[in-house]
């Protein structure tokens, strides 16, 4: 236990970051000596270096977390301020699964998973995470096995029954944090459901991780996590800049150390800095993409084996995507966080995620997203995998059209499994939308 | 029929009556409220109206066929009440008023989820209060407390009566389609009327067991189409035992719900509801269920039958296998789509199921 | 050399294809037939079995019927093909094993037991990839017949994947990666391996001891055989007379003294 504690230490202290450092260098003069290719987009944002420094120690120092100190995966949703009070090594297995589609592996990493009996229909970050566990197959070396995994319904449902499989198949406690769904406005019993359940998480976590939480810093944590909240919806109100001086798909890398690692200083250094390279950006007219003509608005998860495709293709034809509810969804909510009542704020703020909201309110929200981003046009991803994303989308894409008079186009495909992605007849349909803004 | 019994309902005894969508959702206080539950298991077969096409065809028949028979309007029905299920029927009930124009008042009941404890008894019993306030504002009365711990007792009564029944299918020689029909004569008729199918099928009994086929157990969502129940009788077997949603596995313990307090009670009663991959969170309480269940019942073979696209079926389904593996039963899955007649292809399975199970040996 | 009395007859009814067969006492077949099938079912099945009943010599022969037509078939014991291949697998093999039918039209994987009988059986019956109607119609855009799939497979310098899970959307991604300048042979070795994925994963764990084996039309084609073998990593036998397993399986029910 101590020897791996000690490796662990190393690892996060001193070998990780001298690895990144000879990594980044390494990438450096790599890219100093290649020519810059012609492309529709603008020049690289200098940040992702420190943001692929940043993911990639959250991995390398994971693979030594076991058994140093208590590990949790944790949903998207769930309040992880809590656990990372604890002294949790926190990992998020929808942005590993994310990883893993993004370099075309779910298939192959799913296989395990179908070949126990699950079923191709269910969703493909679950296929890949569950795959993974059954057969280790990750491109980041492993994860840590945990000794709690927490659940938060806010994004969906489907998450119990995913984690529900995967408490079975790890035999490890399973924290749920279960968020009513907002028919309308917040009720006051479904928050204090919320903040009851979250005090008997952190018991939980306590007795796992073998310590007591110091309550007096909770306000700090939260403090933090607002920080960093407010500071990625800054980030991205940049975008309003025309040109944007990056693009919706950017936001979906930049987007994940709110998720991975919010209410650290790590987190909120980062955003500084990225929010001063935009900045400068602006003020240097640089946009994201080369020539930009026409501003759309992406709605639902990115598809993760595709995006650089995509974004070239709506690059070429002058289509930028300065806005996103995906990513806008880890600005908004973190709003509603207050320090001085860190449990009722994080019931009320965890309760108002995005997806957790009625369809009124969520094509509000796009609505206003679409005012403030001065967008043409919406691409509704209609994502296989994700039904509370994707179940409405084709009304919410009638009433977006008609209520801003703009052109709404509904796209089917899957966040994170491309067998399950007709190229062809997408690539068509998405070229006669571009089409359509005529010239 | 059902329709004129609707008609008589209303115009006989004054009754609001709610379509209501699956699964779980406390009847008692509908019945204390002079509310008549229509259930909309889909309905089955092909979609009714153009509607359905207001949701992806990727989403579970259940949820694009009843937007097909709600969202035009259903005669003779007041309110819509939306139990949050799942992702695809949160959807549902958020789609239907906010987006498809639909015009008459939903309710919606947000059952807690996960295993019990005193956060979520504490706000189920709340979250029931609220539920009777928002009926409450359809039907223009507010609940009576005293009504409702009638309704409990005739629900308690009603459980009682399915849970014996359940537990001598075998006494009755009535064929499947139709015992388990009368079964689900609850999802539209009211409670009293049920209570007295409920006592007639009873009356039937035999003194003993008069099934003669292979006995099995099915779990899934909803026996559509019926003629799944032909086809299992024809091949030479049985339902002995039922986890489908839409019937055992509503049926509370009968010993749960004397709580003084009627909320109190319903809260025990919600709880005392065989585990459901919609309402909780541990995987081995629900395997060690089934495999009492089908113990209980000497089956001889478990039947999946799984709407497509349903998430919370299909992802236990790995774990059923293996927990019935291990007690060497055969299992069988099946994947329906609320098809309007069973095709060839489930009828080959089927039969080639029970072929299996009349040679294989079993050790329960 | 007397020819060996005839003892049961059996007919499989496919979708594509209706085989029938006459078997002896020790369940050797001695008579085969073949043919498409016609849409109308009971005059082909009567004339077949009245056929094989004149060769044979014997009208009184049991008859076993299987297939999705079986019912059709007057006077026979009706058993479904999944049992039917179960038992004629297990009269060639002898012990368990796993049976890969690759149909034209649904593909079945059926666990047999040591004692002869269906532990367990996975169906793929409701679309078209994942069964020898993949092949076809992906082979037929590309203009390669059936015989030169192992030849081209040979030929081949790696296997191209097709990613869609759909044999339309399959269709149009190959015409795509042909227009790109993709050799005709990888692709074809890419789609033997794709159909090779699917059926393993019907297939899923294979129990400890048991091999595979494959029946069924695509089983004659040495080049899917292979690519199966490659993907499970599992040696992979071929049954003998693949397409008329089936008609084995019924007649064999059917020969007095069985089950």
């Amino acid at each position: 236990m101590i020897t791996r504690r000690v490796q662990f230490e190393v690892m996060g202290r001193l070998v990780g970051p001298a690895l990144m450092e000879l990594d980044a260098y390494k990438t450096q003069r790599k890219r100093r000596k290649r020519t810059p290719k012609p492309g529709p987009f603008g020049p690289g944002l200098k940040s992702v270096d420190e943001l692929k420094k940043i993911m990639t120690m959250i991995y390398l120092q994971g693979r030594y977390a076991d058994g140093a100190v208590p590990v949790a995966w944790v949903t998207s949703g769930f309040p992880s301020e809590f656990l990372r009070m604890l002294g949790y090594y926190i990992i998020y297995p929808e942005n590993h699964a994310a990883l893993c589609g993004a370099r075309h592996m779910t298939p192959k990493i799913s296989e395990a998973a179908e070949n126990q009996g699950y079923s191709m229909d269910l969703c493909s970050y679950a296929r890949t995470d569950i795959g993974n566990v059954l057969k280790n197959n990750t491109p980041v070396g492993r994860l840590p096995k945990p000794d709690l995994i927490a659940c938060c319904t806010n994004i969906c449902q489907t998450v119990l029954y995913w984690y529900r499989a995967l408490a079975a198949h790890l035999e490890v406690p399973l924290v749920l944090v279960d968020t009513p769904f907002m028919f309308g406005d917040n009720k006051e019993h479904h928050v204090q459901y919320v903040a009851e359940q979250l005090e008997e998480c952190i018991a939980t976590a306590e007795k796992v991780a073998g310590r007591k939480m110091d309550k007096s810093r909770m306000g700090h944590m939260m403090e933090m996590a607002l920080q960093g909240s407010d500071l990625w919806g800054q980030c991205l109100e940049i975008a309003r800049a025309k040109p944007s001086p990056w693009t919706g798909f950017d936001t979906f890398f930049h987007i994940a150390p709110i998720v991975s690692i919010r209410g650290t200083e790590t987190c909120n250094r980062y955003y500084r800095g990225l929010k001063a390279e935009l900045e400068q950006r602006v003020a240097q007219g640089v946009g994201g993409i080369k020539d930009e003509r026409h501003r759309l608005l992406w709605d639902n998860l990115p598809i993760w084996f595709d995006i650089r495709n995509l974004a070239t293709m709506f690059a070429e034809r002058g289509f930028n995507f300065v806005c996103a509810t995906y990513s806008n969804a880890w600005a908004e909510a973190g709003r509603l966080i207050s320090p001085e009542d860190p449990i009722l704020s994080a019931a009320k703020a965890y309760i108002y995620v995005y997806l957790n909201r009625d369809l009124n309110n969520r094509l509000r929200t796009m609505k206003e997203l679409a005012g403030d981003y001065g967008v043409d046009g919406a691409v509704l991803h209609s994502d296989r995998s994700c039904k509370p994303y994707s179940v409405g989308q084709i009304d919410v894409k009638r009433r977006f059209a008609e209520d801003l008079g703009l052109k709404a186009l509904v796209l089917e495909a899957d966040h994170n499994d491309q067998r399950l992605y007709a190229r062809e007849q997408a690539e068509t349909r998405l070229h006669a939308f571009m089409e359509s803004f005529g010239e | 029929m059902r329709r004129a019994y609707l008609t008589r309902e209303k115009e006989a005894h004054g009754r609001t009556v709610m379509a209501v969508l699956p699964i779980a959702y406390p009847k008692e206080i509908l019945t204390a409220m002079n509310i008549l539950a229509v259930e909309v298991w889909g309905p089955p077969g092909l979609p009714a109206s153009e509607e359905a096409s207001r949701i992806q065809a990727y989403v579970c028949p259940v949820v694009r066929n009843a937007m097909a028979f709600l969202a035009p309007g259903v005669p003779g029905i007041d309110g819509v009440l939306f139990p949050h299920t799942c992702d695809s029927i949160q959807g549902l009930a958020t789609v239907l008023p906010d987006l498809a124009g639909f015009p008459l008042p939903v309710a919606n009941f947000v059952h807690p989820k996960g295993e019990r404890r005193k956060s979520n008894e504490t706000y189920l019993k709340q979250e029931f209060a609220d539920l009777a306030a928002q009926l409450a504002r359809i039907t223009g009365k507010p609940l009576d407390p005293e009504a409702l711990k009638g309704a409990i007792a005739l629900h308690r009564e009603i459980d009682r009566l399915r849970t014996s029944l359940m537990a001598r299918r075998a006494f009755s020689p009535l064929p499947d389609r139709e015992f388990w029909g009368v079964l689900r004569l609850g999802e539209y008729l009211w409670p009293e009327d049920y209570l007295g199918k409920l006592k007639e099928l009873e009356s039937g009994l035999a003194s003993q067991a008069v099934q003669t086929g292979v006995p099995v157990m099915v779990t899934g969502i909803v026996p559509e189409p019926m003629g799944i129940y032909e086809a299992i009788n024809a091949a030479g077997a049985f339902v002995a035992a039922c986890d489908y949603a839409a019937i055992g596995r509503r049926v509370a313990d009968p010993s749960a719900g004397t709580a003084p307090d009627p909320f109190d009670a319903l809260v025990s009663r919600y709880f005392a509801l065989p585990p459901c991959p919609t309402r909780t969170s541990l995987m081995g309480p629900r395997m060690d269920y089934l495999e009492r269940l089908y113990a209980a019942n000497r089956c001889r073979g478990l039947i999946v039958h799984t709407v497509k696209f349903c998430e919370p079926e299909l992802f236990d389904l790995p774990h059923i296998r293996q927990r019935f593996a291990r007690i060497n039963a055969p299992v069988l899955t099946m994947e329906g789509e609320l098809e309007p007649v069973l095709s060839g292809q489930a009828t080959t399975r089927i039969e080639a199921f029970v072929e299996m199970t009349t040679s294989k040996r079993s050790n329960p | 050399m007397s020819k060996p009395a005839a003892a049961a007859l059996g007919i499989d009814i496919g979708s594509t294809t209706c085989k029938a067969v006459a078997i002896d006492a020790r369940g050797t077949v001695i008579l085969r037939m073949l043919e498409p099938t016609d849409p109308l079912i009971a005059p082909q099945a009567a004339r077949m079995i009245q056929a094989l009943r004149a060769q044979a010599g014997d009208v009184t022969l049991p008859l076993g019927a299987t297939g999705y037509g079986r019912r059709h078939v007057e006077d026979a014991r009706v058993i479904t093909e999944i049992t039917c291949h179960a038992r004629g697998a297990y009269h060639h093999l002898g012990r368990a094993g796993v049976l890969v039918d690759i149909g034209g039209q649904d593909t079945k994987v059926i666990f047999i037991g040591a004692d002869g009988t269906v532990e367990d059986f996975h169906m793929n019956d409701k679309c078209a990839a994942g069964t020898g109607r993949f092949l076809e119609v992906i082979l037929n855009r590309l203009k390669v017949p059936l015989a030169d799939v192992g030849l081209k497979v040979a030929r081949a310098r790696e296997a191209v994947a097709v990613s869609s899970m759909c044999t339309v959307f399959a269709e149009s991604e190959v015409v795509s990666l042909v227009a790109q300048g993709v050799a005709v042979e990888d692709i074809v070795k890419g789609l033997l391996q794709s159909l090779a994925s699917r059926v393993a994963g019907l297939i899923g764990r294979i129990p400890p001891g048991a091999g595979i084996s494959m029946s069924g039309g695509v089983a004659l084609n040495p080049a899917m055989v292979e690519a199966l073998a490659k993907k499970t990593g599992m040696a992979v036998t071929v049954m003998p007379d693949p397409q008329y397993l089936g008609a084995l399986g019924a007649a064999l029910s059917v020969l007095p003294g069985s089950r």
